[in-house]
């Protein structure tokens, strides 16, 4: 009897070690799967890893924001074109691009009425002058190359032969999406401004001041301008739907910054 | 229900994978784009947007391969939510931005907030997409299939084979 029942033991014991040794085995190859699928999955995240870091490396390196390059004499707050004294006690700042239709709706809106504030000395304008709608110009640039030129015709010019350029581009505005003007024909328009033409030629053609362009653009964007035209008097931002709106709204502004 | 999986592989890769591409060309407007959302400090900002297109293109072709998929699409679920909140946050503080999505959003928007809802609508969209593969990353035509093959005992119906498994 008790020898019958140790067989069955026994029996029961074997069957018993060999479950425990194929569940050893599974555990070890689920064991050593797991490790395989940590390896390879970590060389291909580590792989991936450096990718991203070279590609961000490349995209930083291709970004010159903020580099140094040469600044146009007579700007003020470093990327600004002045219109008027600068003993005027209310300052209109205009973010605006060449390019920009609202912005030359602005221009043709506000001019008698900037010009007036600017000739009685109450207001000095400064242009703060964009490029963000470089995509906007048929692979053109026409935003960049409008801006340098009027760096250019700032810097060999005066301040008054370069709102006077200003205001004729804003006046012979592209419709968005063509190219703009060509080089020459921004050559022809300073010299109408009033600028020489040996003097700004070569610098317009050059892009003499591209990199002020590209740091102005940044700047304006630092500033929280995402859109144009944008109009600040005395650094508040005006805010408005339409241009009848920023017009009236610049307006009030003015006279309330001249009446305190 | 395979095909869901490679259909959701396809669709959201090839949607990271263009969002990408089309932001490679301007890193200076990928900049832009970001800052113009004024969530973010500006001590990151430029690192986001020089960042962000590869990150993108990574993910996108990852999820094109069927390459860890179930990371990738962690990742896709953790940068959509990201989208989904500065799109919302824009909407709720009445900022007019282009959303930046596929490159441009570095300058000014007209009528950019009409735009909301559907970029909205469509990250949504993604984001249930991606969701799926995280939730179900075994998908036919994947390069995973072979790094990582299955064990064969599994239902083949219940493809929860996971790439990094949790302690059972």
């Amino acid at each position: 009897m008790t020898k019958k029942k140790s067989t069955a033991t026994r029996r029961a014991e074997q069957t018993a070690a060999a479950e425990r040794a194929a569940a050893i085995r599974k555990e070890q190859e689920r064991k050593e799967k797991r490790r395989r699928t940590l390896v390879i999955g970590g060389a291909i995240a580590a792989v991936l890893a450096l990718i991203l870091l070279a590609g961000y490396a490349v995209q930083s390196a291709r970004d010159t924001t903020g580099e140094a390059g040469a600044v146009p004499s007579g700007v003020v707050d470093e990327y600004a074109v002045p219109r008027g004294q600068e003993s005027a006690p209310v300052t209109v700042t205009v973010y605006e691009d060449f390019m920009c239709p609202f912005c030359g709706d602005f221009e043709q809106a506000s001019e008698p009425m900037l010009q007036e504030y600017v000739d009685s000395g109450d207001v000095q304008v400064h242009y703060r002058v964009l490029s963000f709608l470089d995509g906007a110009s048929d692979g053109a640039d026409y935003s960049t190359r409008a801006m340098n030129a009027l760096g250019v015709v700032l810097d060999t010019a005066g301040p008054d032969v370069a709102t006077a350029f200003h205001d004729l581009l804003f006046r012979n505005q592209p419709a968005e999406g063509t190219s703009g003007p060509s080089d020459d024909e921004l050559i022809a328009y300073a010299v109408e401004a009033g600028a020489s033409e040996d003097a700004v030629s070569g610098p317009i053609r050059d892009r003499q001041f591209e990199q002020w362009v590209l740091n102005a653009t940044d700047d304006a964007s630092q500033d929280d301008v995402s859109s144009t035209p944008t109009v600040m008097v005395d650094g508040e931002v005006i805010e408005f739907r339409t241009i009848d709106e920023l017009l009236a709204n610049t307006d009030a502004a003015i006279q309330e910054g001249l009446g305190s | 229900m395979h095909w869901i999986g490679v259909v959701a592989r396809l669709v959201v890769g090839g949607v990271w994978l263009a969002a990408g591409l089309l932001k490679i060309p301007d890193p200076t407007e990928n900049v832009r784009a970001v800052r113009a959302y004024q969530l973010l400090p500006e001590s990151i900002v430029p690192a986001v947007g020089h960042a962000l297109p590869i990150l993108e293109i990574l993910v996108g072709l990852c999820l094109l391969a069927g390459v860890l998929v179930r990371a990738n699409a962690v990742l896709s679920v953790v940068l959509l939510v990201a989208f989904v909140i500065g799109i919302s946050s824009a909407l709720a503080r009445g900022l007019s931005i282009e959303c930046g999505c596929f490159g441009g959003g570095g300058g000014p928007a007209v009528n950019a907030a009409a735009k909301y809802p559907w970029e909205l609508a469509r990250d949504a969209g993604l984001l249930l997409l991606s969701g799926w593969l995280v939730w179900r990353p075994r998908t036919p035509y994947a390069v995973d299939n072979v790094l990582f093959p299955e064990d064969g005992d599994e239902d083949a119906d219940e493809p929860t084979e996971t790439l990094i498994r949790t302690t059972e």
